[in-house]
């Protein structure tokens, strides 16, 4: 069962958005725990939501295409 | 003592199949050479041509239903295994997304795209649409050209709706695109496919209906998807038909009249169209004599015995399970082909029967390589 | 009138060469010293047939085969031939044995065994077999156009 969805796009067939430009680094955006606000930090930032002040933030999904067969 | 030639009784007797209370009794088709000294059953293709006959019952472009008499139970069940995994047709393989923030997970998502049925002009898919070459042997799957690959897109977001009533509950009013279908699978021609496949004969989904994935605001999904030519014997969304399958025609024979209250309650027995009831008039009673005096009487009569289920219910009970014989006709299959919509039923029977002629004939042509 | 069962005979297979179901790939013993060999019979599966356009050599003869008592193992095929190979081989008057078994389910090979009476050879009757099996699917595509065009005519065509 775990061989069904095969993401064989990683290798090779990505094609990343960089993230929104400024900041001294890349700046990556999360999702907050509480609010769902997408949260912008930088590289060594403190993790805490700008609007709520919830410590629990989550990843967003990868802006790579990912590939599938259909079975 | 010389052997007589079979009577057409006992040739008609040899094809029906005995069911009983509890057992099945001559089940196996005896007409071999050999078998009966004197007869000769070897094949003649002539003879063949005589005993079988084909009848439909019913044509619709997506459901048949037909006979065929005179054939064997394993040609039959050759081209049942045929049609359901040997008849190519097209489904989505390659599903590549570039967004799904749905709470569907992306396997699913994906394997749920599979399954969906698609339809399009038959003229290409019957001309036009090739296989896929086979990947190099680097591994490398090989390029795809405008005859073997299909390309289709899905892409919907989620937003509010802010024309909606103030105390809707409705996910589909309070949200635009709260539920994805496969009508919103857009599919793009490429190359040649603009010559096969616009408008009527466009490649989309046989029932726009299916409900794909329910998504809520800033949930989005967008991909892309390639579809290919493939059987059923490697997965089941290749299977052009919902079920193919045959069953073998019932046989009822009362061999003792059924009377009154009995014959009533021999008709509830049965499946409704099955058994009917009739008067007893003098006719019955000059012809066969256990009719003498019972004239006006109902008498159960076997209508149509195609309509039954063989539940054999009537042999449970003692008042006629000694007066009715039961038993199916060997060589007489009752097809129902229920196509899901990408080929019409009685093509895809047609093609099974040119697969099993194809599959002959390409051992027919190795046979003369095998021996040196 | 097919003689009678052959009880055993000077080119009968005895027991040693009979082959058993499963065939390791590589063979030491091929040549069989009791067996008649002919020119046209061969333990063909040494040498593989190179693939010519495109078609591999997906009937096999397997060792142990005289002339009119042969298996033939086919690939890729299952009962959906096998049986109804079996049918129309058995239907030659010729043919004293036939049958066919699928080994192994998880292995796609389909081994058909054929024994005929002296008149004709296992070979001949497979290949009798398939050119049947072949008219046999003429005459049923023929006569279900026949029966559709006949449904079509008395219920009018619908598009």
């Amino acid at each position: 069962m775990s061989g069904q969805g095969e993401s064989y796009g990683q290798s090779g067939r990505e094609y990343e958005n960089s993230g929104g430009g400024g900041g001294s680094g890349a700046v990556m955006h999360y999702m907050c725990g509480d609010c769902a606000v997408r949260v912008p930090l930088e590289k060594g930032a403190p993790i805490r939501c700008q609007k709520c002040g919830a410590r629990v933030l989550y990843k967003e999904r990868t802006k790579r295409m990912v590939q599938f067969e259909a079975r | 003592m010389p052997r007589q030639p079979p009577t057409k009784e006992e040739l008609e007797a040899r094809k029906i199949v005995g069911i009983n209370l509890e057992t099945i009794t001559n089940v196996h088709d005896t007409n071999y050479p050999g078998h009966y000294p004197g007869e000769d059953h070897s094949w003649d293709i002539e003879k063949f041509k005589q005993e079988f006959s084909v009848e439909i019952h019913k044509n619709d472009p997506y459901e048949a239903s037909f006979s065929l008499i005179g054939l064997d139970a394993s040609i039959a069940n050759a081209f049942r295994r045929i049609m359901i995994s040997d008849i190519p047709t097209l489904a989505i393989e390659q599903v590549f997304l570039n967004n799904n923030t749905s709470v569907i997970q992306d396997e699913v998502l994906c394997h749920r795209l599979g399954l969906i049925p698609f339809t399009a002009g038959k003229e290409g898919l019957r001309n036009f649409v090739e296989w896929q070459a086979k990947p190099r042997e680097t591994g490398e799957p090989a390029d795809c050209r405008d005859s073997d690959t299909f390309q289709l897109e899905l892409k919907v977001r989620c937003e509010h709706n802010p024309d909606a009533g103030p105390h809707e509950t409705d996910p589909t009013k309070l949200y635009k695109h709260a539920h994805v279908y496969a009508r919103d699978i857009k599919f793009n021609p490429v190359g040649r496919q603009y010559e096969w496949f616009t408008g009527e004969n466009a490649i989309r989904p046989v029932n726009p209906d299916i409900l794909i994935a329910k998504l809520r605001p800033g949930q989005e999904i967008d991909l892309n998807m390639h579809m290919h030519k493939g059987v059923g014997s490697d997965h089941a969304k290749f299977s052009p038909v919902a079920t193919a399958t045959y069953r073998i025609l019932p046989v009822i024979d009362i061999v003792e009249p059924i009377l009154g209250r009995d014959a009533e309650k021999f008709q509830k027995c049965f499946p409704q169209g099955v058994i009917g009831l009739e008067k007893v008039t003098a006719e019955d009673g000059k012809r066969d004599s256990r009719y003498l005096g019972h004239e006006g009487e109902l008498k159960a009569v076997v209508l149509d015995a195609m309509r039954d289920t063989v539940s054999r219910e009537c042999l449970r009970h003692d008042e006629f399970k000694n007066k009715v014989k039961l038993g199916r006709k060997r060589d007489h299959f009752i097809y129902g082909v229920e196509s899901t919509g990408q080929l019409e039923s009685d093509d895809i029977f047609l093609q099974s029967v040119q697969h099993l002629k194809a599959k002959a004939k390409t051992f027919e042509k190795q046979l003369v390589n095998m021996v040196r | 009138m097919p003689s009678q069962l052959k009880t055993s005979g000077s080119d009968d297979v005895s027991m040693d060469d009979a082959p058993t179901s499963h065939q390791p790939q590589q063979d030491e013993s091929m040549m069989d010293q009791d067996e008649v060999e002919d020119d046209e019979e061969n333990d063909g599966e040494e040498e593989e047939e190179e693939e010519e356009e495109e078609e591999v050599q997906r009937v096999k003869l397997l060792p142990g085969s005289t002339e009119t008592a042969a298996s033939f193992e086919f690939a890729n095929e299952g009962h959906t031939l096998g049986n109804a190979l079996r049918y129309v081989i058995m239907k030659n008057p010729e043919v004293e044995f036939c049958a066919y078994a699928i080994p192994h389910p998880s292995e796609a090979k389909m081994n058909v065994r054929i024994q005929t009476y002296e008149g004709t050879t296992a070979i001949q009757a497979l290949e009798k077999g398939l050119a049947d099996l072949q008219d046999l699917c003429d005459v049923v595509n023929d006569k279900f156009l026949e029966a559709r065009q006949k449904f079509q005519e008395q219920n009018g065509v619908t598009a």
